[in-house]
């Protein structure tokens, strides 16, 4: 009986599904295969739950938002619900947002300003460092039955944070921060420390889609869809008429599933610089290196994914069929709330040195073009939806979506960062990429089921 | 009576419901809401002032003493020329999110009418809420309470020269914000 527990046990945290099928058969980055299955099936999710969300690191929040002392934002760390604030000392935490009496929400507003949270449950109450500050009617606990030093909030098991971007983990095992970014923090100090600090502005966006949240990973590093997704754009002046004008770039494989795309635009001044005003493009040489800042001066538009679920969109568009085209910083989050359904965030975020007037027009083309109401991203939802609403039934899954592209293309040598570069931004090398981690960290999925975490004190670097 | 009005900040003047002037921006109210319903965008965006201000600022939870919780971000943040685009949008066949089109209903209630210091404006308050429909889909519904600047620019007839639309979600659950309100 014990041998059978432990066989069974053993095949659940494999790759084998209950209907027999094995995700390393299904699912096949370097032929690029990718079944229908994984973007609707109750099992897939469960794991992913454990093997990537219970593992990987995530973006919860940037410091920007919290700038006071006492300052919170109430986010997720993976799909746990958590709490990112600026202690009283300054010092930026997170922690589960659940009371460790009763397991009650602690903050239950979107964004605070507090010296202490206390639980609207029992009264319990914390600092905004988590210690437990006090229980209410403490004189009913007997000698040894409430260790407050024991039950301050429960942190984020890993935190850490590069170019003001915060990031957790709740696997004790995992990698550093740095370790695990690795070269992508090249990459992400083009697009967050061109010019100096990026501020995030104000709140999120935030909304629900009936989609698997792979759909949308997978589309935010598609630049071949651009053409016929925004046709209507197209249609209307607002993007070129090329069918190949979203092409003329280069893409970036980098190890532990990070990838990005680089690419130009038409040969226009307000398509280089990442669209930045031009006074801001001398600042490129004082906080870059050569290579980097040559890059951002090439280039108009960047997508780039820090594995798996964290985007940031560059790009230089105009929100209506009158204005000229400006640079617009778009950063987006997806978190899953089932096998279908994904809550999507979405944040605007400028450079600090930027003036007042591109600040302006930057944050109204955001709004026009991104988010749920935005031209662009009002027809990729549509995309997300459907393609999730398709992969239900039980014919779909056997068979696969087709992610082929450029499967024999050979790197380019010549390009100037780090990572596997590849010519030509139309090509699936980065959604390949991307689903090769997915299924490496399916293989590996779970630490020992139900271990409790002692909590320890961890404060973001 | 008069006490009630008061408290809803109507003075008991030309603009109260039963008032002539009431009922003709009731009607314009009507229209309007029966040309989105109806597809007619391009008639929709005429009723636009040059100067509109079409807002609809992100919600969030707030507790009662830090006000409604609507912030400086926002879902539509338009002037003529970007609702222009949208509607022109709308008017393409590849405009995906709206190809083949949705099925909305605008219903509007609750309507006071204040004036202003401007003899031609009126500020128009609504509760509002928006029924989608598109494909199989079910239902996705936007209530909240939309803020108007109405300009009176010839007998019953209207232009918005600022739309306020204060959704009551602080989490859109729908895909995309495609309809207008």
């Amino acid at each position: 009986m014990a041998n059978e527990r432990v066989s069974g046990k053993a095949a659940q945290m494999g790759t084998r599904l209950a209907s027999g099928e094995d995700l390393e058969h299904i699912v096949r980055p370097e032929e690029g295969l990718i079944s229908r299955r994984i973007f609707a099936d109750p099992e897939v999710y469960e794991r992913e739950l454990e093997g990537i969300f219970g593992r990987a690191w995530f973006f919860i929040g940037h410091e920007s938002e919290i700038p006071e002392r006492g300052d919170i934002v109430a986010r997720q760390c993976g799909v746990d619900p958590v709490i990112l604030v600026r202690d009283q000392a300054g010092v930026v935490r997170a922690f589960l947002n659940s009371c460790r009496h009763r397991g009650m929400r602690l903050c239950r507003t979107d964004r605070d300003n507090a010296t202490t949270l206390r639980c609207p449950y029992h009264g319990w109450a914390y600092s905004t460092s988590g210690e437990l500050l006090a229980a209410s009617s403490e004189h009913h606990y007997g000698p040894g039955e409430l260790d407050k030093s024991q039950l301050g909030l429960i942190p984020v098991t890993r935190l850490g944070s590069y170019r003001g971007l915060v990031f957790g983990s709740w696997d004790p095992a995992a990698p550093s921060l740095e370790e695990w970014l690795g070269d992508m923090r090249w990459y992400m100090d083009i697009i967050f420390g061109r010019t100096g600090e990026i501020e995030f502005v104000g709140v999120p966006q935030i909304w629900d889609v009936e989609c698997c949240w792979k759909i949308a990973t997978d589309n935010f590093t598609d630049n071949f869809h651009v053409y016929w997704t925004h046709q209507s754009l197209v249609e209307l002046g607002l993007l070129p008429s090329d069918p190949d004008f979203a092409s003329h770039g280069h893409m970036v494989t980098l190890n532990n599933g990070h990838i990005l795309h680089f690419v130009q635009g038409p040969p226009m001044e307000a398509f280089q610089g990442l669209g930045l005003p031009k006074s801001l493009w001398p600042r490129f040489k004082e906080h870059l290196n050569p290579a980097q800042a040559q890059i951002a001066q090439a280039h108009g538009y960047s997508a780039g994914t820090m594995w798996p679920n964290f985007h940031w969109l560059q790009l230089v568009t105009t929100g209506d069929t009158k204005s000229e085209p400006v640079g617009i910083l778009n950063l987006r989050l997806e978190i899953p709330l089932s096998p279908t359904r994904t809550r999507m965030y979405s944040w605007f975020a400028i450079d600090e040195a930027a003036p007042a007037d591109y600040r302006k027009i930057s944050y109204e083309t955001y709004v026009r073009c991104f988010g749920p109401s935005g031209i662009f991203d009002q027809d990729d939802m549509e995309n997300w939806e459907e393609c999730t609403a398709t992969a239900r039934g039980p014919a779909a899954k056997r068979y696969a979506l087709h992610h082929k592209m450029g499967i024999g293309r050979s790197p380019d040598a010549t390009w100037p960062g780090p990572g596997t570069s590849y010519a030509d931004s139309y090509g699936e090398m980065t959604q390949r990429a991307w689903y090769a981690e997915w299924l490496r960290r399916m293989r590996h999925p779970a630490q020992a089921p139900g271990a409790v975490q002692r909590p320890r004190a961890r404060v973001a670097s | 009576m008069s006490v009630v009005r008061e408290a809803a900040g109507a003075p008991a003047d030309r603009c109260a419901p039963g008032k002539p002037l009431y009922g003709e921006i009731l009607e314009f109210l009507y229209r309007e809401a029966a040309l989105l319903d109806n597809n007619e965008f391009a008639a929709w965006v005429e009723l636009c002032a040059e100067d509109i201000h079409y807002v609809m600022p992100v919600r969030t939870t707030q507790f009662r003493a830090r006000g409604a919780g609507f912030e400086q971000v926002s879902f539509f943040d338009e002037n003529i020329n970007s609702l222009r685009t949208r509607v022109a949008r709308l008017q393409t066949e590849s405009a995906w999110a709206e190809t083949p089109p949705s099925r909305t209903r605008h219903f509007l209630t609750n309507v006071l009418v204040t004036g202003t210091d401007r003899p031609d404006e009126f500020a128009v308050a609504a509760n509002f809420l928006v029924t989608r429909t598109r494909a199989e889909q079910a239902y996705q519904m936007f209530a909240g309470r939309r803020e108007d600047l109405l300009r009176r620019v010839a007998p019953s007839e209207y232009r918005i020269a600022r739309r306020r639309i204060l959704v009551d979600q602080t989490v859109i659950t729908s895909a995309n914000l495609s309809v207008l309100f």
